[in-house]
C-alpha cells in the first residue's frame, strides 16, 4: 500500500475519523486503534512475516523491563548484549545468510577448493532493518540508564509498529515517540495543516521528480550502448531521484505522522547543499547516521580514543561499511559505505571535519561561488558512490564508470525528448529553489513566512495541478527494498 | 573546574563559555559527539586520568562529568 495510492486514502481516511470521532480524547483505544491499523498496514505489505514483528515486539519488551530491573548490574549488561546479539541475528539470518555462503563459496572456489553449498529461499522481511534498529536501541538506551521501558505494552508494540514508519523510516528513537503516545492527543489544526502541506511536497518530490527522473536513470543493463554523456547525466539525475525519491517519501511519513498529532523525527536537511562529505551525511537519512553515530562509531571512537585522528578515521571507517551493508548483503552496498568513510579521511586528517560548514550567500542570497564550488564537488563524490549503490556487482559498476569516462563522454546525451528535458529541468529547478529558501526549516512547504491565504492556495492549486499532469507513472520508493 | 572550563572553552571555541553543573550538550552551540570526544581527550591528558566507557555513559551534563573526573582525582 502505497501512500500515495488510492487504497492507501480510504484506509488511512478511515482511521482518521476512527481516531478523532470515535475514539476522541481516549489515549488507549487511540493507541490499540493504531496498533491494529499498522499491523493491518504491514500485513498488506506482508502477512506472513507479521508473527516474526509481534514475536520481537514482545521478547523486547520484556527484556526491557528486565533489564530496568537489575540496571547497573552484571545481568543487566548480559541481558542487553543477548538483546542485541539476538537483534542482529535475526537481521544477519534474514538478509546475509546467502550473501555469507556465496561469498565464502567464491573465496574457496578461487583457492581451487570445490564446495558442494546452497543457497537459502529467505524472503527479507519488509522494515527489518528498521524496526530492529528501534528495538536495539531500546535495550542498549535502557541498560546505559537513559531512560525507563515503557510499562504499556500497547505503546511500545505501537512505537515498533507504527506504520508510517514501519516500512522506510525515519527510525524514531523510543524517547521521541513512546512519550507521544503516552500523551493525549487532540486533533491539532495548525500541526494538522503543517502535515499536509508536508504531504503535498512530498508527493511533488516523489511523482514528479523521481518518478520521471527514474525514466530517465533506468539504463539498467543496457549501460554498455549508452555514450559517457549519457551515463554521467543519468549518474547525476539518480543522485536527484534518490534525494526526491526517500526524502519525498519521508515527507510524506512526517506529515502522515502529523495528521495523527505526532513530531516524527527528522530524517533529511537538504543534503544537496551540503560542503562536504561529513556535512552530506549530518543531512541525509539523519536518524540511520546519527543511531550509528551513538552506538557504533561513538562506543569504537572512545575505544581508539589514544590513536588521535588515526583512531577516529577507522571508526569512521568501520561505521560507514556498516552503513553500506545495512542497505543489503552485496559486496557494492559495502564498498559504497567504504568509499565514504576513505572519503572522511582527509577531511579528518586536515581538521575539516571539526569546521562547522557554514553556508555563505552573497548579494541574492544565492551561494557565493566558492560555496557553490564546494557543494558541487560533494554532489559529484556523492553521485559516484551511488553507481555502486545501484550496480548489480562490482564489475558492473567498474565498467559503468569506465564507460562513463570514455570518449564519448564528450557526446550529446541522448536521455529523453527535448521537450521532457525542459519540463524536468524547470521542475528540479523548483525543487532546489524551494529547498534553498526553505534549507531552515522543517520542511520545503512550512510557510511561516506567507500571510496571504490567496498566495498559498494558489501555491498549494499549482503543486496539486503539476502533481496530477506530470507525475510519472507509480514506481515503488527506492528505499522499501532495505 | 577552572582547568575544565578553560578546555572547553578552547575545544568548543566559545571564549566566554561559563560551565555550570546543570548544562548539557543541548545548551551550547558546537557541542556534538566530535567534539565530545575532543573535550574527553584534552581533559583526559590535562588531568592524567582515564574514563571508562562507563563512566561516560553517565555523563548527561557537567556535573556529571565534574563528579567523575572528582572521584577518578581522590
Amino acid at each position: 500500500m502505497l501512500f500515495n495510492s488510492s487504497e492507501f486514502v480510504i484506509f488511512f481516511a478511515t482511521l482518521f475519523a476512527l481516531y478523532y470521532f470515535i475514539f476522541k480524547e481516549k489515549t488507549k483505544s487511540q493507541n490499540i486503534l493504531l496498533l491494529v491499523a499498522s499491523y493491518f498496514f504491514y500485513a498488506c505489505a506482508d502477512w506472513k512475516l507479521l508473527p516474526l514483528l509481534i514475536a520481537a515486539t514482545l521478547v523486547y519488551y520484556g527484556l526491557g523491563l528486565a533489564i530496568f530491573k537489575t540496571v547497573g548490574s552484571r545481568r543487566a549488561t548480559t541481558l542487553s548484549t543477548l538483546g542485541v546479539v539476538f537483534g542482529i541475528a535475526v537481521l544477519g539470518y534474514f538478509k546475509y545468510t546467502n550473501f555469507f555462503i556465496s561469498s565464502f563459496q567464491t573465496l574457496f572456489e578461487s583457492l581451487g577448493l570445490h564446495t558442494n553449498w546452497h543457497t537459502f529461499k529467505i524472503i527479507v522481511p519488509i522494515g527489518i532493518s528498521f524496526y530492529t534498529f528501534r528495538l536495539l536501541s531500546y535495550v542498549i538506551d535502557i541498560s546505559r540508564g537513559k531512560y525507563e521501558p515503557a510499562r504499556d505494552l500497547v505503546a511500545f508494540a505501537t512505537y515498533v509498529a507504527f506504520f508510517p514508519c514501519i516500512l522506510s523510516g525515519p527510525i524514531d528513537r523510543p524517547n521521541t515517540l513512546i512519550p507521544q503516545l503516552q500523551k493525549k492527543r487532540i486533533f491539532d489544526y495548525a500541526l494538522a495543516t503543517d502535515g499536509l502541506r508536508q504531504i503535498l511536497w512530498g508527493m511533488f518530490k516523489k511523482m514528479v521528480i523521481a518518478d520521471n527522473c527514474a525514466a530517465m536513470t533506468g539504463i539498467g543493463a543496457d549501460y554498455m550502448n549508452c555514450s559517457g554523456s549519457t551515463l554521467l547525466l543519468g549518474t547525476l539525475l539518480y543522485t536527484l531521484q534518490m534525494y526526491a525519491d526517500f526524502s519525498g517519501y519521508t515527507d510524506m511519513v512526517i506529515g502522515v505522522g502529523k495528521l495523527l498529532g505526532f513530531q516524527l523525527t527528522k530524517n533529511f536537511a537538504c543534503p544537496l547543499f551540503a560542503q562536504n562529505i561529513a556535512d552530506y551525511w549530518r543531512k541525509w537519512h539523519i536518524s540511520l547516521t546519527s543511531w550509528l553515530t551513538d552506538y557504533v562509531f561513538m562506543p569504537l571512537n572512545i575505544k581508539w580514543r589514544d590513536w588521535g585522528n588515526w583512531g577516529m578515521a577507522l571508526s569512521i571507517i568501520i561505521t560507514f561499511v556498516l552503513i553500506g551493508s545495512w542497505h543489503g548483503a552485496s559486496w557494492t552496498f559495502v564498498i559504497f559505505g567504504l568509499y565514504h568513510g576513505l572519503l572522511y579521511v582527509p577531511l579528518i586528517l586536515s581538521g575539516g571535519m571539526f569546521k562547522k560548514t557554514k553556508i555563505e550567500t552573497g548579494k541574492w542570497g544565492f551561494p557565493k561561488l566558492k560555496t557553490l564550488a564546494k557543494m558541487l564537488l560533494t554532489f559529484f563524490l556523492v553521485s559516484f558512490g551511488l553507481i555502486l549503490f545501484r550496480a548489480d556487482s562490482l564489475t558492473q559498476a567498474w565498467n559503468y564508470l569506465g564507460r562513463i569516462f570514455s570518449a564519448s563522454l564528450f557526446a550529446i546525451p541522448a536521455i529523453s525528448e527535448m521537450q521532457d528535458k525542459l519540463i524536468m529541468s524547470f521542475f528540479i529547478a523548483i525543487l532546489l529553489l524551494v529547498d534553498w529558501v526553505n534549507r531552515d526549516k522543517q520542511h520545503g512547504l512550512q510557510m511561516d513566512n506567507i500571510k496571504s491565504s490567496v498566495v498559498k492556495w494558489l501555491i498549494y492549486f499549482s503543486l496539486i495541478v503539476i502533481i496530477w499532469a506530470f507525475g510519472g507513472s507509480q514506481e515503488r520508493f527506492i528505499y522499501f527494498q532495505f | 573546574m577552572d582547568k575544565i572550563q578553560s578546555i572547553f572553552r578552547t575545544v568548543l571555541k566559545h571564549d566566554d563559555l561559563i560551565l555550570t553543573e546543570n548544562l548539557s550538550a543541548n545548551d551550547v552551540q558546537g557541542w556534538d559527539s566530535l567534539s565530545h570526544m575532543l573535550l574527553i581527550s584534552e581533559i583526559e591528558s590535562a588531568l592524567n586520568i582515564k574514563f571508562k566507557l562507563k563512566d561516560l555513559n553517565k555523563m548527561k551534563q557537567v556535573g556529571d562529568l565534574v563528579d567523575i573526573v572528582l572521584s577518578k582525582l581522590s
